[in-house]
């Protein structure tokens, strides 16, 4: 693969050259000839001087314009500005596992404690002297119902409500095991992935259920992570592939690599890549869930299986850890870098610190496998990512070595300052 | 002066039958305080009743006591428990505990309009102040419900603390205040905490879990006035469990007050908000008013009232007074002072039997009391600080052994210095949560957890020891001597108050389906609970079997006792009496010293060698399965 490498300053984009290759856009303005993305400037262009007319150029210059317009609202733009915490600025470790978006607040589970970040600062730190059952915090739930946070610990589930904590944990409840790697809220049940299968607790009536490889189709009972339609709960089973939930009907239905655990696809989006599952996210716009492997990403949109590698597209790396996803985004925390899919256009863009300074460093991936680098001046804390969560149109980013903040440049404002640095 | 309402109920049944007595447990006005509704839980009826002042004989004396007239009367769901106004004094809204649902009712036609499902054990209510949200303090749930009251569907439930009872909208309409009856589940060997629950309606979230140490059976909240700084008052018992009760003798072991809340603001849920919580005595040292309950400010707040329902009294404080004891004494001292009443109380007087609930005329000028007891009101003239009149609601006048002996079990009277009635450590005749050192040769030794009531009267003997073979000797001498330190009951009052004890229901069960089918998991745990052998296939000694001592036809005990390996290192012995499972969820903490903090704590912690029934060859499935099925019995 080409790499087009380019060092920019403040956050000022080569973003004609991205724009040429980001795709095509989607929307009402998909289908003519006429506009096929940004390589439409040019053939539109070129078709105004064969015929010589001012007309045909006064229409094509509206054509741009509008075209551009489109392209700026339908492609993502780029997260340019990192804004990163760690313990200098009161986190309470560097090592941050997992990461929960509510509202103005964030919540970010480290490995010696829960943090709140508000107000663009580290508002309030909790650990186990506060009342939290474990130091080690992998998960995070927001309950958006009753304002509850749930708090998924190597020492039990907690739950956060009103300042106090109520823990959870094998001894004093039903809970399958007190290392939870993940906690999800689906009406009035919490679900909780742990290394002795998923639990659930019915807060109305605080009845416990276990599901495990004695009552769900579960070979293996570790489960990392959960993720919940309307209709259904996903889990992440390392080992087991993906479970599928119906919450009606009260069955399961499991997803498994065709090829057994074999470390090698055989046949691109034949089924979920691997059994060993990390993570699962599910799109409510897209109707699709994502599951992240130790051995590539997989999606499934309920009839077909939409398989990534990093050998065949712009995933960094073929260990993920977590996924996420909204409209046409799908992300991939994985150990070398953060990367984002635009599923409508199959254009990658993956962050990563770089490795020749203190810089960021973004790798853009158009489906024709070209890559281009841009440098930013600020950076994704780590490449070793771990989790995600969306605040508006920014991110915010677990990693190995601090929570950081993905502020998000409008496409609109990085066309601005390029035209403006080529004296349009 | 007393007043004699409607003629429908007659005193003189002479039927061995028990008559249905009222029960009047609270009450509120209409917003030109010429109305007032009444809850009675005995009959299951809300009640309005026409209120109208005369003036006195002369221009220059005293307006007469307010007269009262029945209007009218509307059958509600079962043991109504508290009401509500909407904001535009059109509805009215009953909560009925044993039902589970809420009774809207048309204000003008007095008829229910609709009725809510609600969830266990409704209690407490109130709209927002808008009246489209019904916010409802769920008892036996541990929760509030939240109602859409345009669609008259529940939104959310949101988590209190346990057995949520009395809730309080802010004067803002910022916060609904739920106060609860029991404390945390927490150590035994460690003093209780309790809660005052802070729900945003903004957001309809928790917005704060104000702790307040020390202290449990929170119940009916007041707001004082803004310009007084709006702070709460909130009823309390502050008991000390982990002294010897011997301690009685010597004062302080349950002593009784208000905690003063000053809420801080919004700026809770995810962490305490800095709330201020003083708690203050409003025992005297020679004499102690128990049973603190109802609380209400006068509308300039110049006087707070509280009622004390196993005193039988309602104490005048002057909250200028109150203020200044506050800011003299430090907050850590003044929770133990037992000198601080006697610098802001202004009056107590006398009540009816059992006074819950308390509100205050809008002018100021009068205060009206439920007496549960007695199926009365008392009337305050707040001014004159003199009984103005008892309201006589019209129950039955006959007093049944049952009901003499439901007085004396709300009566602290028996106690040395009124310290403490059966009802003060039995609060809704249950239990109150704690581990107590009773009566023992050696002091700090076997702690025993406090037992329900409920349903007891078919499961002797008594007492964790299993030394008490029946209710007299448990509630007799034994009372007398170590507990109440004083004459205790005499015969007659004894033989009543033992009937009374008998006929302690049970509430309704609320894991169990109505038509008495087990769910799945329900019935898996069914068969644990009576399996013979292990999940290997060995056979479990008919002894270690869990009904073998919780036999099925016999409440689930053998009315025995057992050593079933929980003696503490500070028991003096290790045979237990074995205790009935029926409504054990409500029952926290178990064991006989409280040491199990939630059912699943008695095998995973405590049952180390199987002693306690075979259950380590059980996965934590089937153990989860067996907990449901004790929760249905």
């Amino acid at each position: 693969m080409k790499e087009g490498k380019r060092r920019i300053d403040d956050c000022r984009l080569p973003i004609d050259d991205w724009k040429r290759r980001v795709g095509k856009p989607r929307g009402p303005f998909n289908g003519p000839s006429t506009v096929k993305g940004p390589l439409f400037q040019s053939s539109i262009v070129n078709r105004s001087r064969q015929a010589g007319s001012i007309l045909h150029s006064a229409l094509a210059l509206v054509v741009i314009l509008i075209c551009a317009s489109v392209a700026a609202a339908q492609n993502p733009a780029l997260y340019t500005r990192w804004e990163n915490f760690t313990q200098a600025n009161g986190l309470p470790d560097d090592k941050v596992l997992s990461v929960a978006v509510d509202g103005d607040r964030v919540w970010a589970g480290t490995e010696n404690g829960l943090a709140l970040i508000e107000k663009g600062k580290v508002e309030r730190v909790f650990q186990v002297k506060d009342g939290l059952s474990h130091r080690v915090v992998a998960g995070l739930a927001v309950d958006k119902n009753t304002g509850d946070l749930w708090i998924a610990t190597f020492g039990g589930l907690s739950r956060l409500s009103g300042g106090e904590f109520k823990n959870y944990t094998n001894l004093t409840s039903g809970l399958a095991n007190d290392i939870v790697y993940a906690a999800a809220i689906q009406g009035e049940y919490v679900w909780a992935a742990t290394t002795a299968g998923i639990s659930r607790l019915n807060t109305r009536t605080g009845e416990w259920s276990i599901f495990n490889e004695k009552n769900a189709p579960m070979h293996e009972p570790w489960s990392y992570g959960i993720a919940v339609s309307d209709t259904k709960v996903y889990f992440a089973v390392w080992g087991g592939g993906v479970l599928e939930y119906d919450i009606a009907g009260g069955y399961w239905k499991p997803y498994n690599d065709p090829d057994g655990e074999m470390e090698i696809v055989l046949f691109r989006n034949q089924g979920l890549i691997h059994d060993i599952v990390s993570g699962i996210a599910y799109n409510p716009e897209t109707k699709m869930f994502w599951a992240s492997t130790y051995f590539g990403l997989s999606g499934y949109d309920g009839r077909n299986w939409h398989n990534y590698l990093s050998t065949d597209s712009g995933l960094a790396s073929d260990f993920v850890n977590a996924p996420k996803s909204r409209g046409n985004e799908v992300w991939a925390c994985t150990d070398k870098g953060l990367s984002n899919l635009d599923f409508s256009t199959g254009t990658w863009v993956t962050y990563r610190p770089s490795t020749e300074g203190q810089h960021g460093e973004i790798l853009i991936t158009t489906p024709d496998k070209k890559v281009s680098r841009v440098e930013t001046p600020t950076s994704i804390a780590h490449n070793y990512t771990l989790n995600l969560d969306f605040q508006g149109d920014d991110i915010w980013v677990a990693t190995a070595q601090g929570l950081s903040h993905g502020i998000r440049k409008p496409l609109k404002e990085i066309s601005s300052h390029e035209s403006a640095r080529s004296g349009h | 002066m007393c007043q004699r309402l409607g003629t429908e109920v007659h005193a003189e049944e002479k039927s061995t039958i028990e008559p249905e007595y009222l029960n009047p447990v609270d009450l509120t006005l209409s917003s030109d305080g010429r109305r007032l509704y009444v809850v009675c839980s005995g009959d299951d009826t809300l009640r309005e009743i026409a209120l109208s002042t005369l003036a006195g004989p002369t221009a220059s004396a005293a307006p007469a006591a307010p007269s009262a007239q029945l209007v009218r009367q509307v059958r509600v769901g079962h043991r109504p428990r508290n009401v509500a106004f909407s904001p535009d004094g059109k509805t009215l809204y009953v909560s009925n505990e044993w039902s589970d649902t809420v009774s809207e009712i048309d204000a003008a036609t007095f008829t229910v309009r609709r009725t809510l499902p609600a969830g266990w054990g409704p209690g407490g209510l109130t709209t927002d102040r808008a009246g489209k949200t019904l916010y409802v303090a769920n008892g036996i749930g541990n929760d509030i419900s939240v109602f859409d009251l345009k669609q008259g569907v529940e939104v959310k439930r949101l988590a209190t603390e346990r057995y949520p009872h009395q809730v309080a909208l802010s004067k803002d309409g910022r916060f609904v205040y739920v106060s609860n009856i029991l404390p945390h589940i927490s150590p035994y060997d460690q003093p209780p905490v309790s809660e005052l629950t802070a729900i945003d309606t903004r957001t309809q979230t928790v917005a704060d879990r104000i702790i307040l140490p020390g202290v449990i059976e929170l119940r009916q909240i007041a707001e004082a006035p803004p310009r007084l700084g709006g702070y709460l008052l909130v009823p309390f018992m502050r008991p000390k469990n982990l002294n010897p009760l011997v301690r009685v003798e010597q004062g302080g072991m349950l002593t009784h007050g208000m905690a003063v809340v000053q809420p801080a603001g919004p700026a809770g849920r995810v962490a305490h908000n800095g709330s201020r919580v003083t708690e203050v005595l409003l025992d005297d040292i020679d004499y102690y008013y128990a049973g603190t309950y109802g609380a209400a400010f006068t509308p300039d707040g110049s006087v707070a009232l509280v009622t004390s329902s196993e005193a039988r009294v309602v104490t005048l404080i002057d909250t200028a007074r109150l203020q200044k004891r506050l800011r003299q004494v430090p907050a850590a001292e003044l929770a133990n002072r037992l000198d601080s009443a006697q610098t802001f109380v202004v009056r107590r007087l006398p009540t009816g039997d059992d006074p819950r609930a308390i509100v205050v005329s809008p002018d100021g000028r009068y205060a009206y009391i439920a007496n549960r007891l007695d199926d009365s009101l008392t009337v305050v003239d707040v001014p004159r600080q003199r009984i103005a009149s008892t309201v006589d609601l019209g129950g039955p006048k006959l007093i049944t052994p049952l009901r003499h002996g439901e007085r004396l079990f709300h009566n602290a009277s028996y106690c040395f210095q009124g310290q403490f009635a059966c009802a003060t450590c039995h609060p809704e005749k249950h239990l109150d949560g704690l581990a107590w050192n009773l009566e023992t040769p050696k002091l700090g030794r076997d702690r025993v957890a406090n037992r329900t009531l409920r349903g007891i009267a078919e499961t002797a003997p008594y007492k964790w020891n299993g030394r008490n073979p029946d209710l007299e000797t448990q509630c007799g001498w034994r009372i007398a001597k170590f507990l109440f330190r004083s004459e205790g009951f005499s015969t007659p009052e004894l033989k009543d108050l033992v009937a009374f004890l008998k006929s302690i229901a049970l509430a309704p069960n609320r894991h169990l389906a109505r038509d008495g089918q087990l769910t799945e998991t329900q019935e898996r745990g069914r068969q644990i609970f009576f399996r013979t052998t292990t999940n290997d296939g060995k056979e479990i000694p008919a002894g270690n079997r869990c009904d073998t001592c919780h036999p099925a036809n016999s409440h689930y005990t053998a009315k025995a006792s057992f050593d079933v390996g929980t003696a503490a290192k500070f028991d003096t012995a290790g045979l237990f009496d074995t205790p009935q499972l029926e409504r054990v969820y409500q029952d926290a903490p178990y064991l006989h010293n409280g040491e199990a903090l939630t059912l699943e704590e008695i095998w995973t912690v405590f049952n180390d060698k199987d002693t306690h029934g075979v259950t380590s060859d059980m996965s934590k499935n089937q153990l989860n399965d067996l907990i449901e099925y004790l929760k249905t019995l």
